[in-house]
C-alpha cells in the first residue's frame, strides 16, 4: 500500500490528522482554525490536493466534528482548494465529503456556502 | 432591561491569541441575553471576523470593540462596532466592499461572487465582511473619521413571542 505523505499539525489550538487505508483518505481537523492555523492549513490542503492526485483517489473525507471554529482566512483556504479541484480535467476531479458536527452551528452555514460554490464536488454529512 | 442597552466594550491590542478568548467571552454574553443558540453562533462568528479585521489592519496597534444589545417589543437589536486607525489603502478597500454589499440585491450571491473572485489570490481572504453579511445575516456599514474606521454590524433577534 502506498502511504499518504501529509504533515500533521499539532499546536495547542489547532491540530490535524490524516489517514489512508489504501482506499479512503480521511483528514480530521480539531480546535480553532484561526489566524494562527492559516499557514498550516493552507500548506496541508495544497499537499493534500497533490497527494490525492498522486494516489488517484476519487474521494476525500474531511472530518470537522471537533473543529470549534473556522475564520474567513481558513475558510478561504478551502475555497482555493475546491477551486483547484474544479480546475482539474473532469476525469481527475475528486469528491470532497465533509463530516460536520450539528452542535457547531457555524458549520451548517459555512458548509452550505462551500456546497453552493461547488455543488457537484461537495457532500455534507453529519 | 427593556429599552436599555446592555453592552460590553473592550479596548484591544493586536494580540491574535486573545481573539478566540474574546469570542468565547462574548458568546456567553449573547447566550445570556438572547437565549438563542443559532443567533449566538452567528454573532460570535461576526465578532470574531470583525476583531480579526481590526487587529490585522490597525495601524497603531489598538482597536476597540463595542457590542450592544437593546431589547424592545420582543426583538433584541444587536450592534457590533469596531474602531481602529488604518491606512488610506485599507480604508478605501473597506469602503468599496461596504458599498458593494449595500448595493447587492442578494447577499449570498454576492458572497459566492467574492469567494470565486478571491479563490486564486494568495494574499488575504477578503471574505470576512461578506461572510458576516451572508452567514451571520448582519447588515454592515462603516464610518470614516480621517484615518479612523468604524465598522458596524447590525441585526435583530426575536427574543420573545409577540403578544
Amino acid at each position: 500500500m502506498t502511504s499518504l505523505e501529509l504533515p500533521e499539525v499539532s499546536s495547542p489550538h489547532f491540530s490535524t490528522q490524516a489517514t489512508y487505508d489504501g482506499k479512503l483518505i480521511r483528514v480530521h481537523l480539531a480546535g480553532n482554525a484561526d489566524l494562527h492555523a492559516k499557514d498550516a492549513l493552507e500548506s496541508l490542503l495544497t499537499r493534500l490536493h497533490a497527494e490525492i492526485q498522486r494516489l488517484g483517489a476519487s474521494e476525500v473525507t474531511v472530518d470537522l466534528h471537533d473543529l470549534e471554529f473556522m475564520n474567513s482566512s481558513c475558510f478561504k483556504s478551502f475555497v482555493s482548494w475546491i477551486s483547484a479541484v474544479q480546475d482539474l480535467n473532469a476525469d481527475k476531479q475528486y469528491r470532497i465529503r465533509f463530516l460536520s458536527n450539528p452542535a457547531m452551528l457555524w458549520q451548517r452555514r459555512s458548509l452550505h456556502a462551500l456546497k453552493c460554490f461547488a455543488i457537484d464536488l461537495i457532500q455534507i454529512e453529519q | 432591561m427593556h429599552g436599555k442597552e446592555a453592552y460590553v466594550e473592550l479596548k484591544f491590542c493586536p494580540n491574535v491569541e486573545l481573539i478566540h478568548v474574546v469570542r468565547r467571552f462574548v458568546s456567553n454574553f449573547y447566550e445570556r441575553l438572547l437565549a438563542d443558540a443559532d443567533a449566538t453562533s452567528r454573532l460570535a462568528l461576526a465578532t470574531h471576523e470583525l476583531l480579526e479585521n481590526a487587529v490585522k489592519f490597525a495601524s497603531d496597534g489598538e482597536s476597540t470593540i463595542r457590542i450592544g444589545v437593546t431589547k424592545e417589543r420582543g426583538l433584541s437589536h444587536v450592534t457590533i462596532r469596531t474602531w481602529n486607525r488604518s491606512s488610506a489603502e485599507n480604508i478605501a478597500t473597506i469602503e468599496k466592499m461596504v458599498d458593494e454589499m449595500s448595493a447587492a440585491q442578494d447577499l449570498f450571491a454576492y458572497y459566492q461572487t467574492v469567494m470565486r473572485k478571491n479563490a486564486k489570490k494568495r494574499e488575504g481572504s477578503r471574505l470576512g465582511l461578506a461572510r458576516i453579511c451572508a452567514e451571520a445575516e448582519m447588515a454592515i456599514d462603516c464610518q470614516i473619521f480621517q484615518d479612523e474606521v468604524c465598522i458596524m454590524a447590525r441585526t435583530q433577534v426575536r427574543t420573545e413571542s409577540p403578544s
